[in-house]
């Protein structure tokens, strides 16, 4: 009957043979969906939070203080977690301020006019609304950071965003401490910092994600070398001396007679060269060397502006203090910039060790990869198991399946998440053979 | 993981033959020859890759008497081309290297290496812009593990597939049922263009074949038994035999493959099967999915005739039967 089955080809529709292979497959939908299944235990376990709330607060009532006075500026301080609220309301008086037409929605909806307060209010919203609308959004299949590296970087980005409309709502207390410290950058927090983890959370999570990497650390890097290079020169040619009225031909020739410009020249040129290095280094050498590139260059520039800064202040205390108050002033280039690209080049060529790491850990064990492995039904030590490579990975074997393995992906093609076990079984085995020959011919090593 | 040591750890149970000694040897001089044999700018390549190698160096066909020959996978193979109209030059190993699919897949990252940069360097020189290939391990690696961008790389079943080969009506009509087992390396493990329909729509086309599927196909095809050279012993001869046994009791005339590798170590049981008593034997030929259709075409023979199956007595005391 079976051989009859076979000659006729009717296994192809029968349930548990796909008639898609590899990781095109669309056939199936791994994971459990959110609804129904999780929300009976966490509706328990939310009224059981709200009913320890009413207890606490009915019978345990914490002594409070005295009620703010909003006239006096120290006690109108909000809590830390709603400090980037604060932020977006400083800053909303950037917006225009927009008079709304007489009778507008019967002119009781939003008042006369859309002013800073209003703004503040709907920038307030932008961080919180896209966290109540995600799961309405988003009700595919399971996705995480390394699948959907697009919706990960978002996350990333809002975090920033949200930490340094935080750090900005402070800005009258950094301001009093660091005189140096200018308004206008801090404003440009809100934009460059977060757009700069966005950029680097992408690269680092579809790297995770086991993708060749090479064009977007390219891009990255030359971009953040382009701007960085743009604002150097913006700063040479308009500089803080830039207020004297004369053109700027004849500044620049000035220029080498100015005490404060020789430290801020040496400052931009490290700047400068080092995020050049790194986009070279990411563009023109191999990964390992490009590696040992920008390891030893970012210690040195790194000890270099260290010992710059002590020297210039010995010698020139004056032009010191200018270069490290315009390099302050745009900080958000100066120090984002190299900070950016030595981060986006660590995560864009994290070794594959981490990534296999992670992708073997979203086996949830049920054993189809077992049930199809050929190795197993011959061989008595993978008798039981789970897939060989897994147990490898897991180190409940001593690694002989590792090369038991033949490497015929038939639990590769069975994986209901699509885990390539035989990409890990090429990662282990070069591993392993990479390892230089015992130079005594092993003798050393058997004892 | 347990670091492995490559002499006295588990890792010793990788067979290091001579063989793989010698192609590490061999990959280390990367010495590109002055005059190839090869003219530049061909449309078409055929890499033949190691199999005529494996028959000289390894002496496979010596050791089963002739009755796996991989050298005809090779002239099939042009026999084929030429037949839907392709003059191939021929990529041998005078001057390329291994594909490296070996060496890759037992971990000798760094010799894979050298053999993928020379060869690349070879076929960039040459100007080639489509690589034919008999392997199926060669077809994935030329694929997947060289970079070879702008080169097209095929299988030799989608040339044939996609030009149309006609096979001839055979001269006797008798009916004969052939099995296909798919190579994991070209199937189920590429991600892009795997060949599960082109070989058996070019078995269809042969007039007297009716093609039957062994008990897992496909994609869940089970594997010959050996990959990569690795590891032969009985528990992965039990496999082989576990999968010729399927084609066994489908009672068939031919068990096809498109893979070398398959070929050797079914070539193998097959021929080591020729001892056992009459009735368990194997009564089918195993032979690559090039022979099978370069038989079926018009023209000069390919190969020798199918030595006598079943075997009736012992080969040995016959002397001097294709041995060496």
């Amino acid at each position: 009957m079976e051989i009859k089955a076979v000659r006729e080809g009717v296994y192809e529709d029968r349930a548990g043979f796909p008639r898609q292979y590899g990781p095109e497959r669309s056939d199936h939908q791994p994971g459990i969906p959110f609804w129904p299944h999780e929300v009976y235990r966490d509706l328990v376990i939310t009224f059981l939070l709200v009913a320890i709330l009413f207890f606490l607060s009915a019978f345990a009532t914490p002594l409070v203080g005295p009620s703010a006075n909003p006239a006096v500026q120290p006690y109108s301080v909000p809590d830390w977690y709603l400090l980037f609220s604060w932020g977006l309301l400083k800053i909303a008086d950037l917006f225009p301020v927009i008079h709304v037409p007489e009778n507008f929605g019967g002119g009781t909806l939003i008042g006369t006019e859309i002013d800073a307060a209003v703004w503040g209010d709907l920038l307030t919203a932008i961080p919180v609304i896209p966290i109540f609308l995600l799961p309405f959004i988003d009700r595919g299949r399971e996705t995480r950071p390394a699948k959907s590296p697009f919706r990960a970087a978002g996350g990333m980005y809002m975090i920033a965003f949200v930490f340094f409309a935080s750090v900005y709502a402070a800005n009258d207390r950094i301001i009093a401490t660091w005189p140096f410290i200018h308004d206008d950058t801090l404003k440009w927090l809100f934009v460059v910092p977060p757009t700069l983890v966005l950029v680097a959370s992408y690269v680092g999570i579809r790297r995770l994600g086991f993708r060749d990497m090479y064009w977007w650390i390219v891009a990255s890097l030359g971009a953040s070398f382009a701007i960085v290079s743009l604002v150097a020169a913006q700063v040479f040619v308009l500089g803080p001396w830039a207020a004297d009225g004369i053109d700027p031909l004849t500044r620049l020739a000035m220029l080498p007679n100015n005490p404060a410009a020789h430290p801020l020249f040496a400052f931009m040129i490290i700047v400068l060269a080092y995020t050049g290095i790194v986009f070279f280094a990411a563009v023109a050498l191999r990964e390992r060397k490009a590696k040992q590139w920008v390891l030893f260059w970012s210690l040195f520039f790194f000890f270099l502006a260290v010992g710059l800064v002590k020297f210039f202040a010995d010698t020139n205390p004056a032009g010191v203090g200018v270069a490290l108050e315009v390099i302050a002033y745009h900080g958000n280039w100066f120090i984002a910039f190299p900070l950016f690209s030595l981060i986006t080049y660590y995560v864009g060529t994290r070794t594959p060790y981490s990534t296999y790491e992670y992708l073997l850990n979203e086996c949830y064990q049920c054993g189809k990869c077992h049930t199809v492995c050929p190795v197993t039904k011959v061989e008595d030590d993978a008798l039981g198991g789970l897939n060989l490579v897994y147990n490898t990975f897991k180190k409940q074997h001593d690694g002989v399946p590792l090369w038991t393995c033949l490497a015929c992906d038939a639990c590769s093609a069975v994986c209901p998440l699509d885990i390539k076990y035989s990409d890990y079984i090429l990662e282990e085995r070069s591993k392993v053979m990479a390892r230089p020959m015992a130079a005594d011919g092993g003798r050393r090593s058997a004892e | 993981m347990i670091p492995l040591d490559p002499e006295y750890g588990p890792a010793r149970t990788i067979p290091h033959p001579v063989l793989f000694r010698v192609l590490d040897a061999e990959a280390d001089d990367a010495t590109v020859p002055k005059d190839l044999p090869v003219a530049k700018g061909a449309e078409w390549a055929y890499y033949p890759g190691c199999i005529d190698y494996y028959d000289r160096e390894m002496q496979f066909s010596h050791l089963n008497y002739g009755d796996t020959d991989h050298g005809i996978i090779f002239d099939s193979s042009i026999k084929l081309l030429k037949a839907v109209g392709i003059e191939p030059a021929i990529l041998d190993r005078s001057f390329m290297k291994c594909c490296g699919h070996d060496q890759l897949w037992q971990g000798k990252l760094d010799v894979f290496q050298t053999m993928r940069d020379y060869n690349t360097k070879i076929i960039r020189m040459l100007g080639v812009k489509n690589i034919v290939t008999s392997c199926a391990e060669g077809y994935r690696t030329f694929k997947l593990d060289y970079q070879l961008k702008g080169v097209k790389v095929w299988h030799i079943t989608q040339v044939l597939y996609e030009r149309g080969l006609r096979v001839p009506p055979p001269k006797d009509g008798k009916p004969i049922r052939v099995t296909y087992q798919d190579p994991c390396r070209s199937c189920r493990q590429m991600p892009v263009d795997p060949i599960y329909d082109e070989p058996r729509e070019l078995i269809k086309r042969v007039q007297n074949a009716e093609l039957v599927e062994l008990k897992t196909f496909r994609g869940d095809a089970q594997c010959c038994g050996v990959a990569q050279m690795m590891y032969c012993n009985d528990k992965t001869k039990g496999l082989t035999a576990s999968r010729m046994d399927e084609a066994k009791e489908l009672d068939v005339d031919y068990l096809l493959t498109a893979c070398p590798k398959c070929l050797t170590h079914f070539g193998c049981l097959h021929h080591e099967n020729r001892w056992k008593p009459e009735e368990e034997r194997y009564r089918y030929r195993v032979v690559d999915i090039t022979h099978f259709l370069a038989e079926r075409l018009e023209g000069e023979a390919i190969g020798k005739p199918p030595s006598v199956i079943p075997v009736a007595q012992d080969p040995r005391q016959k002397g001097a039967k294709g041995g060496a």
